[in-house]
């Protein structure tokens, strides 16, 4: 019953897509083809963070790659009602742009973009479900007290409503400083309100697609041990994501030193679990 | 005995055939669709022979009940898409789910024939191919009827009706106003395609005399700058009690469109909800211009005029009998759906008292829009056709349990007036309360 849902529904605002086709694809019987996947970006960022490594990478090895921003994020409207957006208005966004994709996708979702991909997997069967340091189901609060501990001043604008600032050594420590400057300029407003929604608990029902959980062993956002929770949710282990030399990725793992190899797990994933 | 297992035929391409058809695949139960036109669609494919939708038709609910909840219609859509966009969008969710892969159009099923005691061991499901005429027969698990129920027009008969010298056709054969200019119309029936129709009338022919045998609250598409459904269906989020919501309902009426009597309208003989809402704002908008005259029952035809039962009578050119549809199963025998009366009764509006491999879907009237429980009724079946074959024995104990509440209506705590326009009627919320009940149980017998 989602009563809200039909009482009060959400509003459709302009959504960016982007993507990355791999030559060929649509010509192949339906039953050959790879699966599309939807990229579905974190909190304060936009399809921008995969549309630069990873959506032409991931359409090089032959998925037709989608990524969308949320409803005031990157190129997409809304920005001036973010104040008023709530968790359930990404829902909507996120469910808008599948059903303008020509077979059902596997869903990456990063971070609060992993809750997102949730929440839409309760309502909709994807091919496959892939959680990316996901923000964890059980809410964030020890996260944003674990923040509040190392940076008082990011969990106090938090918690006053502002967008929690986040910095290039939380994010991708591994890049280079002119790079990392260039990404940290990208990032833009959060919802106040999802914000504090990301605080509370979530219930969803059982998904029946194959689910993916990774993590990082650095990252200071979304630690170890709620990565390992939300892969026992679904009765998964959790994968690590590294570099080439061994080292841990930082929390953006589409955008620091070591993307490549993140990916390459991510399409092992679907390749080995989704498209058996 | 574990070859493959038999697929399940689904009977009809319209909403419900369409997410019968895609939660039995999405659940790995192998399903074959059965469409008799060349498009899928059913009621809202407009070109098809037995399509009851007019050139003008809308939606009377909103997008957001009325669509599949895995499927949102596009937000380019407006409140109230036309019958063309409804088209488009189911044309577009069977693209996506990859539907047509698993569906036969112009396919007409002409029979099916229980396999064994209690159809025990299937179905085999005889179908016309409408362009070759051939036939075939294939054995099938179970079967899920999706063939609707507005199609099969329902005509009443007055005296002196034969020897009318005008025309008489039921709203069935109506597909747009061109029919109806220059003409004295009578149009009969206060559904909300009479009322579509009177109102088309108003603004096409000559005149238009409206004919109904009660009262109705015509309520308006929209209110309080809200679309009405919308709000209706807050006050019941909300949890506000029927006695509040007919309350708030009425005075909305009564302070928005005024005091229907006033226009010469009857007044409604029956309490909000009790009978199938009216959604059309413009009916008594052309009755207060004097454009639709309204009158009661019709009492008898003479030659060129129609007598009412209050003895006034009009010259009509063309009566158009907006009377409704019945639900008609040709392909089944009549006592298979427990016909009591005229009709059929189902536990759950989905489950027959007579074949546990027999169900149907879309034999229902919500209060609401249609197509989210279209959805649910789909996974229903589904799970319990999964459940069916990973565990029969538990299949056949749920299925013992619904059958058990054949008798349960979801009235919403109202009486409906007894109308043929009723059979199937149901309150939404506590219906999808009911679904929801029924796949938590399935889903935890099979987990």
């Amino acid at each position: 019953m989602r009563q809200w849902d039909w009482s009060v529904p959400s509003s459709g605002v302009y959504r960016e897509v982007v993507s990355s086709m791999p030559a060929g694809w649509a010509n192949e019987s339906r039953s050959k083809r790879t699966p599309p996947l939807l990229f579905i970006h974190g909190l304060a960022h936009g399809a921008w963070c995969f549309e630069e490594n990873w959506l032409p990478a991931a359409a090089a090895k032959g998925f037709p790659s989608y990524a969308v921003s949320l409803r005031g994020h990157g190129g997409s409207g809304g920005a001036r009602k973010l104040s008023r957006t709530l968790l359930r208005d990404y829902v909507h966004d996120v469910m808008q742009t599948i059903t303008e994709l020509p077979q059902p996708p596997v869903l990456v979702g990063h971070s609060m973009g992993a809750l997102v991909a949730q929440l839409v997997a309760d309502r909709y069967s994807p091919r496959g479900l892939v959680l990316l340091t996901p923000a964890p189901l059980t809410g964030s609060t020890p996260n944003l007290w674990h923040i509040a501990k190392q940076r008082p001043a990011s969990a106090g604008a938090a918690v006053v409503g502002r967008t929690l600032p986040m910095t290039a050594d939380q994010l991708f420590p591994g890049l280079d400083p002119g790079t990392a400057r260039r990404y940290v300029s990208r990032l833009g407003r959060e919802s106040p309100l999802v914000q504090y929604q990301l605080l509370g608990r979530r219930h969803i029902g059982p998904v029946r697609c194959p689910v993916m959980v990774a993590g990082t062993r650095s990252d200071s956002l979304v630690r170890e041990r709620d990565v390992e929770r939300t892969a026992d949710a679904y009765g998964v282990e959790p994968a690590w994501l590294t570099r080439a030399d061994g080292s841990p990725i930082g929390h953006d793992v589409m955008l620091d030193l070591g993307w490549e190899q993140a990916l390459a797990e991510v399409l092992g994933f679907i390749t080995a679990q989704v498209m058996r | 005995m574990s070859e493959s297992p038999l697929p399940w035929a689904v009977i009809g391409a319209g909403p419900h055939g369409l997410t019968a058809l895609k939660n039995l695949l999405e659940r790995g139960v192998n399903a074959h669709g059965f469409e008799r036109d060349s498009d899928l669609g059913g009621n809202w494919n407009y070109h098809a022979e037995n399509s009851r939708v007019y050139e003008s038709t809308h939606l009377i609910s909103t997008k957001p009940f009325t669509q599949f909840p895995d499927f949102p219609m596009p937000d380019h859509y407006p409140d109230y898409p036309s019958h063309w966009q409804v088209h488009e969008y189911f044309q577009s969710y069977a693209r996506h789910f990859d539907l047509y892969d698993h569906l036969s159009l112009n396919t007409e099923v002409v029979r099916c024939t229980p396999v064994g005691e209690n159809a025990d061991d299937g179905w085999d499901v005889t179908v016309a191919d409408r362009v070759t005429g051939e036939q075939t027969t294939s054995r099938f698990a179970g079967v899920v009827v999706a063939n609707g129920h507005n199609w099969w027009p329902k005509t009443p008969q007055y005296p002196g009706q034969d020897s009318f010298t005008g025309e008489i056709r039921h709203s069935a054969q109506y597909k747009g106003a061109e029919v109806l200019r220059g003409k004295r119309v009578l149009v009969v029936g206060a559904g909300n395609t009479g009322c579509d129709i009177a109102v088309e009338s108003a603004q096409n022919s000559k005149s238009t005399v409206h004919s109904t045998r009660r009262g109705y609250y015509y309520n308006p598409k929209y209110a309080f700058g809200r679309p009405s459904d919308q709000t209706a269906d807050l006050l019941l989020a909300m949890k506000l009690p029927l006695a509040l919501r007919r309350i708030m309902f009425k005075t909305t009426l009564r302070l928005t469109v005024g005091d229907f009597t006033r226009f010469g309208l009857p007044k409604p003989d029956h309490d909000f909800f009790e009978t199938h809402p009216i959604i059309n704002q413009q009916l008594v908008y052309y009755v207060g211009h004097g454009d639709i005259v309204p009158k009661p029952d019709i009492d008898h035809f003479d030659e060129s005029r129609v007598v009412f039962t209050d003895g006034t009578e009009a010259e009509i050119d063309l009566v158009i009998f907006a009377t409704g549809y019945l639900a008609h199963f040709p392909f089944l025998d009549d006592d298979w759906l427990n016909p009591t009366g005229d009709h059929p009764v189902l536990a759950r509006q989905i489950f027959t008292p007579r074949f546990d491999n027999l169900v149907v879907s879309g034999l229902i009237q919500p209060d609401s829009g249609q197509w989210t429980i279209a959805h649910w009724q789909g996974v229903l079946i589904a799970s319990y056709a999964e459940l069916m074959r990973l565990d029969p024995d538990r299949a056949r104990e749920f299925y013992r349990d619904v059958i058990e509440q054949t008798h349960v209506r979801f009235t919403g705590g109202a009486n409906y007036k007894d109308s043929t326009r009723h059979y199937y009627e149901i309150a939404h919320q506590e219906y999808l309360v009911a679904l929801e009940g029924d796949l938590a149980v399935l889903e935890k017998v099979s987990a």
